[in-house]
């Protein structure tokens, strides 16, 4: 279906146990902080502060943590697990959409400035937009979008240019000109021939741009943080956040929401491990295709 | 919930100029001299919502009794942020004009800060006036303006002690002290007996912590500042006082310079790292919760003083209830912020449910609430000791109008000055400058003391 | 990052071709389809100019105003813009997101491109395990990986100072003088999987019959990746090192939850954004705040162009 070259490994050179070795200490880096969100996760309050902290302490108390960080506030976390899946999804599908047609378009097309759009879309990724939360803030409160789904989905669509950019480049040289020419011949329209023939073409770089966009989605903090006041609506990271506020800030009896936060962290991670893990084969055909031709 | 106007203006016309969201989307309410008890009883019987921001826990009990009360009246609850996140959010929703509460938590020190940009609703009109009696002297002081107006009600307050580990005390026979100098040998007693602990840790980052050293000081650095004059004095001698004894302790080594409510400093709180923790009246359940290892060996006792003999506190922490004026219900507004905090059932659930420290003189003097008993303390009646430390509070202390700024601004100077044993009393004169700085570009007119 | 010494050799059968797809590929010719290309990038555009551009054009208009407590809202021109050229915090800041650009970048390069090149070099076993693992932290928010390390670096009670001490040693101090190195072993940890990725995918999809060539000569796969692999790379390398550009100069979530744990190191102009972030809403600065992240925006263009304007020079000559 695409380009990819596929390797033909034909002499095995001999496994090095040196290198796997020093890998696998790498890879032990790698899930060191995770190990100790597992352990963590086990403990209470208490146990958290006052034990060694890569290692459980004598009883496990997982199950009632989990049973509480899902019972907690009148079960708030998996609304926020709920709202984070609905932002994610809504805004991967509709930003690879959009960037699937638009880098069809860039890439496919000739008109008066098609470089000057796109290497200005590109340009706008540079000013951070951290500091122009305030303004945008005002714009989207003007517009009725601020503290509704609207104002996390539809930003999040847009302003990806990475997606746009992928798509452009995968485009470039998985379509094959002739492909549309003979299209036309046929007498379908340009749209048509997206939509059925040249688009499944773009179906690894499509796999990989969602999958890339949820993931941004999934873990954004600030544009939810900024536009959303109302806390039913929030996505889990800023929904952690506020909880972890809460445990520093709120005096009496809040302490317990300590282990609510760190189990919670753990829980917010497996959605999207897990779709990695069974997407695997999809996004990789997709990178391998799609990047080093600039 | 209030209606939420979705007017599409549309984001051209949005965009043409910036002095459009200088106005805001509704009017603020006109207070209106006097509101009558008849008005007031037309109000609360019109079916009305009223949004509510705060982050106290458990905060739906009261708004429970109030809707009992008032069946007419829904009370919808967000929690969306604490502390500074909660005030950032309820800014943009005013400049927005539209998605700010019509009621909201407001901390003491910050309640300046909304007063200056004219957002909060004098309650006076509302019945708010007649309510003095009812709170502690130096409390409604911290709510109260320049010409009498109730700028928001009471919710609970925070009159600093200490709370410290009576089992490291008696192992190094340590004395409570009763004066800082006292305290300031100990510290070093303490240290050199045991490195491993510290008689207390000074959290530099925590500028309400310091706030209150400052206001047991004596120092009332912001004292006269009213409207478009600011009045700033960090460098009195009672501030420099206060931050040399801080400074002098930190550069010893014998206290140590954690960063509160951080995991280190949960963690140090459980293993007996720091033998005391001055704190507020909110400090003894909020440690019972944090450091439960260390159940029975805790007990509170006053601050010490800077002269012998003296009962003097401040205050560090504490909240009110303000309305906004944007508010299109402001009689209800009003009403639902006095009752639940001076209704007698709302305030004792809040005192002996939820741990906050009443304001009023009724609870304060009550034995239901005085009385109480805490296990983690060894049985002390920890109340009724900061019942009487509630009584020392100075009532002259005045906040400025950008508290927040104030706070970022020590954090960089002094309270950094003093972690990293650096000149901490030009320190002062730093965080001077810079609030002056700060304080023309806002376009106030400075007026620096001594 | 890159070797000169095979370069026109190995690029020369990959260069062509790359200029060929750009060449060609623009399958509508005459105004009739240029109209339809319009429609094609009509939908993305319209989006990204209503949530990125009005916003964008907005905060530039913003930024001429100067809005006080006392006295309201003031046409100041470009009073902002000067005053942010000149304001040692914001210098400052700059520097410090260089420093750490130039440390850390590198750095995480290179572990990128090493794990891609092990990875790809069938030396290894388990290498899909391996893979997931490195790759794995780039599925946490930052906000959980900076709540992590941060219990971990823990001065006192953190597991490592805990094991230093059970060895008799001093654990570093990581939340004092070494904060940067700090910051930057939490970046280097969520994105070096990504960045190998993004080699990996790049090295995969090199032709084979480069590396036949080089067998036969008998070269090892060390001297393949060397020579061979490496130059191909640098499309790729470049593209990660412009993102690295953008993603260090706006530092940004980080060092503002860190911030909790060692508040009197990362001060509240510690990086560019976090300033442009306190600016806005503890000071309530709001204009002069969105000046600043315009000349943050700026100072990253230009980074980056001097930066592929760099690698386009060198790769030339």
């Amino acid at each position: 279906m695409s380009a990819t070259p596929v390797k033909a490994r034909k002499a095995r050179p001999k496994r090095s146990t040196i290198l796997t070795i020093g890998m696998l200490a790498a890879a032990a880096y790698f899930l060191l902080p995770l190990f100790w969100l597992v352990v963590a996760s086990t403990k209470t309050t208490g146990d958290l502060f006052s034990t060694f902290g890569l290692w459980f302490a004598g009883e496990n108390n997982l199950f009632t943590n989990v049973g509480n960080t899902f019972t907690a506030d009148d079960g708030a976390f998996g609304q926020w697990l709920g709202n984070s899946l609905l932002y994610a999804v809504a805004s991967a599908l509709g930003g690879t959409f959009l960037a699937a047609l638009g880098g069809y378009g860039f890439a496919k097309y000739r008109f008066k400035g098609n470089r000057a759009m796109f290497m200005g879309v590109l340009g706008a990724m540079a000013v951070p937009s951290t500091a122009l939360a305030i303004p945008t803030y005002l714009l989207f409160s003007q517009a009725g979008l601020t503290d509704t789904p609207w104002a996390i989905i539809l930003p999040s669509m847009a302003s990806h240019p990475f997606g746009l950019y992928f798509m452009r480049i995968y485009a470039d040289s998985a379509v094959p000109d002739e492909l549309i020419e003979s299209g036309r011949i046929d007498g379908a329209g340009d749209f048509r021939i997206f939509f059925q023939v040249t688009g499944r073409l773009l179906t690894p770089a499509i796999a990989t741009i969602m999958l890339f966009m949820l993931v941004q989605t999934w873990n954004n903090y600030f544009l939810p943080l900024i536009m959303l006041n109302d806390p039913s609506l929030y996505p889990v990271t800023v929904g952690l956040a506020n909880w972890q506020g809460q445990a520093a800030s709120s005096g009496g009896a809040s302490g317990d929401y300590i282990p609510l936060v760190v189990t919670g962290s753990l829980i917010s991670i497996f959605p999207l491990i897990v779709a990695f893990l069974f997407l695997q084969r999809y996004w990789t055909t997709g990178l391998v295709s799609g990047s080093v031709k600039q | 919930m209030t209606p939420r106007f979705r007017r599409r203006t549309g984001l051209a016309a949005a965009a043409a100029s910036p002095l459009a969201f200088g106005a805001c989307a509704r009017r603020p309410v006109e207070p209106p001299a006097h509101v009558s008890q008849a008005e007031i009883d037309e109000a609360m019987r019109t079916p009305t919502e009223l949004d509510f921001w705060t982050w106290v826990p458990g905060i739906e009990k009261q708004v429970a009794l109030f809707e009992e009360a008032y069946p007419d009246i829904k009370v919808d609850v967000t929690n969306a942020a604490q502390g500074a996140g909660h005030y950032a959010k309820i800014r943009t929703a005013l400049r927005a004009g539209r998605g700010a509460p019509d009621v909201a938590q407001i901390e003491y020190e910050m309640v300046p800060a909304f007063t200056i940009t004219d957002h909060l609703l004098d309650l006076r009109p509302y019945g708010a006036g007649e309510l003095e009696d009812q709170f502690v002297e130096w409390v409604w002081a911290q709510v109260s303006g320049k010409d009498g107006e109730v700028w928001a009600i009471p919710q609970d307050t925070g009159p600093m002690g200490m709370l410290y580990r009576a089992d490291i005390f008696e192992e190094h026979g340590i004395e409570v002290p009763e004066t800082w100098e006292a305290f300031a040998d100990a510290a070093r007693a303490l240290h050199e007996a045991d490195p491993e602990v510290y008689l207390t840790n000074f959290p530099p980052s925590q500028g309400a912590f310091f706030a209150g050293s400052l206001w047991q000081g004596g120092a009332d650095p912001f004292a006269g500042s009213e409207g478009p004059v600011l009045k700033v004095d960090v460098t009195s001698e009672a501030a420099q006082k206060v931050t040399e004894f801080w400074a002098g302790l930190a550069a010893e080594g014998v206290v140590s310079t954690d960063p509160d409510f951080s995991d280190q400093w949960y963690q140090a709180a459980n293993r007996g790292k720091y033998a005391t923790w001055l704190t507020a009246a909110w400090g003894p359940v909020f440690l019972q919760s944090t450091a439960a290892s260390t159940s029975g060996k805790w007990r509170a006792a006053p601050l010490p003083q800077w002269e012998s003999g003296d009962e003097v506190a401040g205050n560090w922490g504490g909240s009110t209830n303000g309305v906004f004026n944007i508010t299109q219900h402001p009689i209800q507004a009003a009403v639902f912020a006095q009752f639940i905090n001076t209704d007698p059932e709302c305030t004792k659930a809040m005192a002996t449910e939820q741990f906050l420290f009443p304001p009023t003189k009724a609870l304060l003097e009550d034995p239901d609430f005085t009385g109480l008993e805490l296990e983690f303390y060894g049985g002390q009646k920890v109340n009724e000791v900061f019942a009487q430390i509630s009584a020392t509070v100075s009532p002259d202390f005045q906040w400025p109008p950008f508290n927040d700024q104030v706070r970022a601004d020590y954090g960089a100077t002094v309270g950094t000055a003093i972690a990293e044993g650096g000149d901490a009393v030009a320190a002062l004169d730093a965080w001077q400058d810079r609030i002056a700085e700060y304080a023309e570009f806002q376009g106030f007119t400075v007026e620096e003391g001594s | 990052m890159s070797t000169d010494t095979a370069d026109s050799a190995s690029e020369a059968p990959i260069t062509p071709r790359i200029g060929r797809i750009a060449k060609r590929g623009r399958g509508g010719k005459g105004p009739r389809y240029a109209r339809t290309g319009y429609l094609f990038v009509a939908p993305f555009m319209i989006a990204f100019t209503a949530m990125f551009l009005v916003p964008l054009a907005y905060a530039a208009w913003f930024s001429l105003f100067r809005e006080q407590m006392i006295g309201g809202n003031v046409f100041v021109g470009f009073e902002n813009y000067t005053r942010a050229f000149t304001d040692p915090q914001l210098i400052a800041g700059l520097g410090r997101v260089a420093l750490f650009f130039l440390i850390q970048v590198p750095l995480m390069m290179a572990l990128a491109l090493f794990f891609a090149l092990a990875l790809d070099s069938a030396l290894l076993r388990l290498s899909k395990t391996v893979r997931l693992a490195i790759f794995m932290p780039y599925a946490v928010p930052s906000v959980v990986a900076a709540l992590m390390w941060g219990f971990l670096y823990g001065p006192d009670f953190g597991p490592i100072a805990q094991l230093a001490d059970k060895l008799g040693a001093t654990a570093p101090d990581f939340l004092g003088d070494l904060m940067l190195g700090s910051i930057a072993n939490i970046v280097t940890w969520e994105f070096t999987g990504y960045n190998m990725i993004l080699l990996y995918a790049a090295l995969r999809a090199i032709p084979t019959e480069l590396y036949e060539a080089a067998a036969v000569d008998g070269a090892g796969p060390w001297r393949t990746a060397w020579s061979i692999k490496i130059p191909l790379l640098r499309p790729a390398l470049v593209l990660c090192m412009v993102f690295s550009v953008i993603g260090s100069f706006q530092l940004f979530n980080e060092p503002s939850i860190m911030r909790t744990l060692a508040p009197n190191i990362i001060v509240a102009d510690y990086t560019p954004n976090l300033y442009a972030y306190n600016l806005a809403f503890v000071g309530q600065e709001y204009n002069y705040a969105a000046a600043v992240s315009f000349v943050l925006g700026f100072v990253i263009m230009a980074g980056s162009y001097i930066f592929m304007l760099a690698t386009n020079r060198r790769s030339r000559s």
